[in-house]
């Protein structure tokens, strides 16, 4: 079984929003959790959680520690622990993560890549083979 | 350590004497007294402080409600002074920020005297302590590396350092002490949905434009001012008597 663990799902708040009723254009970093639910262009970086929000869409490179996953992505995608990808998101692009998880309905149009970490190989979260 | 008292111009009213009356002998029994300055309209409040620098007070204290402590923001940030408030009634937002009573009762916080010294934002060279406001969906913020816009009608573009005064329909208030300030853009007509629609993102100095000609900032409700223009922080620029249930 996979276990759920991905701390970008429960994000509920968080020092940067960018809400549904906006539009960024531009390299966008940050060193904390982020949740996008508007519309987003150019690079999205952050060292820590990125939410992507179920209407959200975004075109952009984009390189988070943890990532969920809702949206319309175009660009690929670099986390560096866990990827969730729901079954509303839609994927034009590479996605690179240690660990993933795709839900039945997910729309993916391109590789997939995992790297493990070596945190990620010493806990149990990742799925056990029969 | 001298003080200086500035009473706001409503307060000539009669309705105020008796409050005034317990707030000035309760600054006598704490041995806190000062010269007294009533505001009229000969007497303005940079004039009086003008004039309380050159006979020396180091504290200044002004009586009124939040539109009061906003206008002397302005002045006291540019002097190397200290601000006390003595909210006048129970409805100052920012008394409660401070952690300062209404009435005669603030009077023992100026006594205490903690002293805190807290971050103000500038729209161009004007300084607020709570918010600046936009309400144009045809506003451009201008970050360092990139730019955030509306991308719908009716939203109001806020730029705070506190979050107390501006009609946002949020419940984050944000830290003064914290060296930046927060941009919140939300569409005014989505309630329900409020998290949705309200975007927060912190930031140190961003520029502002608006393709609408008649539009103008609201400086914490007080002052407007026409973009293109700058806001960002001013950090630790006001030192302010706070007391023991402040928010920050």
């Amino acid at each position: 079984m996979f276990k759920e663990e991905n701390p970008a799902k429960d994000i509920k708040t968080a020092d940067t929003v960018i809400g549904a009723s906006v539009k960024v254009e531009g390299d966008f970093n940050s060193d904390h959790d982020i949740i996008i639910e508007g519309s987003v262009s150019g690079n999205v970086k952050t060292k820590n959680n990125l939410k992507i929000g179920k209407n959200s869409k975004v075109k952009a490179e984009i390189s988070a520690k943890n990532a969920f996953i809702a949206g319309t992505v175009t660009g690929n995608v670099v986390v560096q622990d866990k990827l969730h990808v729901t079954s509303d998101a839609e994927i034009k692009g590479n996605i690179t993560a240690s660990l993933i998880m795709v839900e039945l309905g997910a729309k993916l149009n391109g590789q997939c890549r995992i790297t493990p970490t070596p945190e990620a190989l010493n806990n149990n979260s990742l799925p056990k083979k029969e | 350590m001298s003080y200086l008292y500035i009473y706001d111009n409503f307060l000539s009213a009669k309705k105020y004497q008796s409050s005034l009356y317990k707030i000035e002998n309760r600054l006598v029994d704490l041995g806190i007294k000062g010269k007294v300055v009533r505001l009229n309209v000969l007497k303005n409040m940079n004039e009086v402080v003008e004039d309380g620098i050159k006979a020396d007070i180091t504290t200044v204290v002004v009586i009124g409600d939040d539109l009061s402590f906003s206008k002397i923001i302005n002045i006291i940030a540019k002097k190397d002074l200290v601000l006390g408030i003595i909210p006048v009634n129970n409805k100052s937002k920012f008394a409660k920020i401070l952690g300062v009573p209404p009435a005669h009762q603030a009077c023992e916080i100026l006594a205490q005297r903690i002293i805190k010294e807290v971050d103000l934002g500038m729209v161009g060279h004007y300084y607020f302590i709570d918010s600046a406001t936009i309400t144009n969906e045809e506003t451009t913020v201008k970050f360092g590396s990139y730019n955030a816009s509306p991308s719908s009608k009716q939203n109001i573009v806020s730029f705070n350092n506190l979050n107390v005064l501006s009609e946002l329909n949020i419940d984050n208030k944000f830290n003064p002490t914290d060296g930046q300030l927060e941009l919140v853009i939300q569409n005014t007509d989505v309630l329900l949905t409020k998290n949705k629609s309200t975007t927060i993102l912190p930031f140190t100095k961003v520029s502002v434009e608006c393709q609408q000609p008649g539009a103008f900032i609201v400086i914490d409700q007080i002052t407007k001012l026409k973009p293109p223009t700058t806001v960002q922080i001013a950090p630790n620029k006001l030192k302010v008597i706070v007391g023991a249930q402040r928010m920050f």
